[in-house]
């Protein structure tokens, strides 16, 4: 921006007035951009055809493009998978495209550029978002073409690829996956005289509290957790289910029944009365260097904290509560948008099929720490390559097959639902509410957002 | 009064006579011809503010009348539904108390601040060259780095200021969690970033003062203070306006110090109309609702500175 000389009088009033309008106009040109056609009704999903198309007819396209934001810093992974690509199928070129630094990044602009035909052929497509895209009618199922291509879709980690699935359709491949892991510090542990293991469930942590509080900084706590968007609704999931709670049944919200209720005031209790827990701006940072003896982070962070911790990390399963428990799955599948030709469908398809094959999914979970998506990848040399250098990878691993469980709809599938659920927690966490109050001003406008942005398009 | 003065020309009313012809048209074809040059000078510029801002700005309108899932091909029309939500909404309150402490706090700060800095400068001081692009640099970086930046230094546990803080003896408060220290950090952050702006247009300005004026009143026995107070203030109005108006503007559409140091929370508490709308659009998918918001910013700004314009100009002093 160059610098505005003062102005005089003589040019004074049409510059301020012009420059008012204009930076005032600018405010609401973020949200213009190319319209939709107006439905009458409350039945936009009438606009929406399904068209079959005999995929043995087609020819794929001879390039494509891939837009990702390359997860867990996968940049150098995904050339690599590119090329090998590239060898095996000379025909087809794949441009790699750097469309956004995070999953909402990558949205934001696929969801801008969708009344454009500057669209990808293949695009990330993370847990929260890609019901969206399904709605919005911008992503098409790949349960035909997969068919087609002979894809063994069985062998898919069943946890992971029924994430991507609706009335009986798949939308999207499982790709850069994970699960909350729970991380602790094994010199801590030893000096508070703990077993070598993680609790089995929240009220044996609850017990060890005491012995731990001692290996942490007095202004601290055993178990430092971070909270916002995109996290704190993740794994409180854990502490929901252990209760016997959800935050919803299929549609329908079930944050006031007595089992929710319960988990958050367990939380609360947590922050604000045993002093089990503390709120931490990054959690990996605090538990790499010391501050907390305990931790709940992502697979994803494994070999980041491995890398930053001076002490032997320990992994575990994430605690049982009274009823149970249980690990979300989260991260990010590839889905291709519904708009391309058949040709560059196709195209996208066979790229997915090889990205997602068993020998590139445990090479891509060497190189980023993501589980594998394949259960034949589970047990792969290359995966037990990667168990023998990091054995906490197993757990992660073996969590997976143990514990993983599908989420609960509304988190996934209704926009701007885990914000409002993340805000719920933050207020038990960081300012005490009761829990009834906290989910009760949160699950009106979830469920608003259901009924205005997702019941008119189902 | 025509009929009155018609008869004198023998001519009737509006219609030139021969005389008055011949001088009309030259100056006819010069002001055709400056027509001529204004549209081939100005028009590229003119059509491109239709096309990039009115049109956009008209297209909001619209879509704030719908209810629209960003990325869909289809809409609802809803009518003023969305401008109902907006100001009935429980969010709506705290967003608009946040937009406005943050905006009160950003540009009465950066006046106050910028121009003490500016009056520093002013002076003749070894290394005053120095000082003044240190103090503007700031300016020149990138919010979004800005913001990542001051989040280290803002850090409870390792960053700087917990530190200096602690060299006195205090505790840090928890900058990213409690509030209202998130609000708090994201002023300061945006004062540091455009002090410099302030200070550099104030600095022009004290050196258009003239010094006659200053040494009139130095003759006189005035005190620096009541130099300042009765001479310097005064003569500055003119900047204080031109600042007040286009930080205004600038505060009430900041985004990326916000985005980048807390996305708009903790609980909702940094989160200001501007932010609310970026929100609402592209994360909550919510285009129509969205367009309101911006519409309602629009209007804000469009008020704010007529206001600006109709009763503060009134008071500004011009040499």
């Amino acid at each position: 921006m160059s610098i505005p000389s003062v102005p005089t009088r003589r040019t004074r009033r049409p510059s301020t007035l012009v420059l008012g309008a204009l930076t005032a106009a600018g405010a609401l040109t973020l949200t213009a951009c190319a319209g939709p056609t107006v439905a009458s009704g409350d039945a936009p999903a009438e606009a929406r055809e399904a068209t079959a198309i005999d995929w043995s007819q087609v020819e794929p396209a001879s390039e494509i493009t891939w837009w990702s934001n390359h997860p867990g810093g996968s940049q150098p992974v995904e050339k690599e998978l590119v090329e090998r690509f590239e060898a095996e199928y000379p025909d087809i070129k794949v441009n790699l495209v750097t469309a956004g630094a995070s999953y909402d990044e990558i949205a934001q602009r696929f969801q801008a550029a969708s009344q454009t035909d500057q669209l990808p052929d293949l695009v990330i497509s993370s847990d929260v978002w890609w019901f969206r895209y399904h709605l919005n009618d911008q992503i098409m199922p790949l349960d035909d073409v997969f068919e087609h291509l002979e894809v063994d879709v069985d062998d898919f980690v069943p946890a992971f690829r029924s994430d991507y699935e609706y009335e009986g359709q798949h939308w999207a491949a499982p790709y850069a996956r994970s699960t909350p892991l729970f991380y602790y510090n094994k010199d801590m542990w030893a000096a508070a005289g703990l077993p070598d293991r993680g609790p089995e469930t929240w009220a044996e942590l609850g017990q060890w509290q005491e012995a731990l509080a001692e290996q942490v900084p007095a202004d601290s706590a055993p178990l430092g957790l971070s909270v916002g968007p995109s996290w704190s609704a993740w794994w409180f999931k854990n502490i929901l289910w252990g209760h016997g709670g959800r935050y919803s049944d299929e549609w329908d919200t079930t944050l006031d029944t007595p089992e929710a209720l319960e988990a958050g005031e367990f939380l609360r209790g947590m922050f604000h009365e045993t002093g089990l827990a503390t709120v931490s701006e990054d959690a990996t940072v605090d538990f790499a260097s010391g501050v907390v003896a305990a931790t709940i982070g992502s697979t994803g962070s494994l070999k980041g904290i491995l890398d930053a911790a001076s002490f032997e990390v320990g992994t575990a399963y994430l605690p049982d509560g009274p009823a149970g428990g249980g690990t979300p799955t989260g991260g990010t599948g590839l889905a291709i948008p519904s708009s391309r030709t058949p040709e560059q469908q196709l195209a996208a398809a066979i790229f997915l099929k090889f990205l997602t094959d068993t020998e590139q999914t445990a090479f891509f979970s060497q190189g980023t720490g993501y589980m594998p998506v394949r259960t034949s990848a589970i047990e792969s040399d290359e995966m037990k390559a990667v168990y023998a250098e990091a054995p906490q990878f197993r757990t992660a691993v073996d969590q997976l097959n143990d514990r993983a469980r599908s989420q609960d709809w509304i988190r996934v599938f209704v926009p701007g639902a885990d914000q409002l659920l993340s805000e719920g927690i933050e207020q038990i966490v960081l300012r005490g509410t009761d829990p009834a109050d906290a989910f009760g001003s949160v699950a009106p406008r979830i469920e608003t957002a259901y009924r205005e942005n997702v019941e008119p398009y189902l | 009064m025509t009929a009155v003065l018609a008869p004198r020309t023998g001519t009737a009313p509006g219609a030139p006579g021969p005389a008055e012809r011949r001088r009309r048209r030259p100056g006819l074809a010069r002001r055709r011809r400056a027509l001529l040059w204004f549209l081939l000078l100005a028009g590229p510029n003119v059509a491109l503010l239709l096309v990039f801002v009115y049109r956009p700005l008209l297209e909001s309108f619209y879509l704030s009348t719908m209810q629209w899932n960003l990325g869909s091909p289809v809409a609802r029309f809803v009518g003023l539904g969305n401008y109902v939500e907006w100001f009935t909404s429980p969010a709506t309150a705290q967003v608009l108390t946040t937009t406005a402490v943050f905006t009160v706090a950003t540009v009465g700060g950066a006046l106050v601040l910028g121009l003490g800095l500016a009056l520093l400068l002013d002076r003749r001081l070894p290394g005053r060259g120095l000082a003044r692009t240190v103090a503007f640099a700031p300016y020149v970086l990138s919010g979004y780095a800005v913001g990542i930046l001051w989040l280290f230094i803002f850090d409870p546990r390792y960053g700087l200021m917990s530190a200096v803080l602690g060299w006195f003896g205090a505790s840090s408060p928890q900058w990213y969690t409690a509030e209202p220290w998130p609000l708090v950090m994201i002023i300061v952050v945006y004062l540091w970033k455009n002090l410099g702006y302030v200070a550099l247009i104030y600095l022009a300005g004290l050196q258009s003062i003239p010094q006659d004026l200053r040494d009139a009143a130095a003759l006189d026995g005035a005190s620096p203070a009541r130099t300042l107070r009765s001479i310097v203030l005064p003569l500055l109005t003119p900047t204080t306006f031109f600042l007040t108006v286009t930080m205004l503007l600038a505060s009430l559409q900041s985004f990326d110090i916000i985005r980048s140091m807390t996305s708009g929370g903790p609980l909702g508490s940094t989160t200001t109309l501007m932010y609310q709308i970026y929100q609402e659009g592209f994360v909550n998918g919510r285009a129509g609702y969205a367009s309101a918001g911006a519409t309602v910013l629009f209007l804000v700004l469009l008020v704010v500175t007529a206001l600006q314009l109709r009763y503060v100009e009134k008071k500004v002093h011009y040499a």
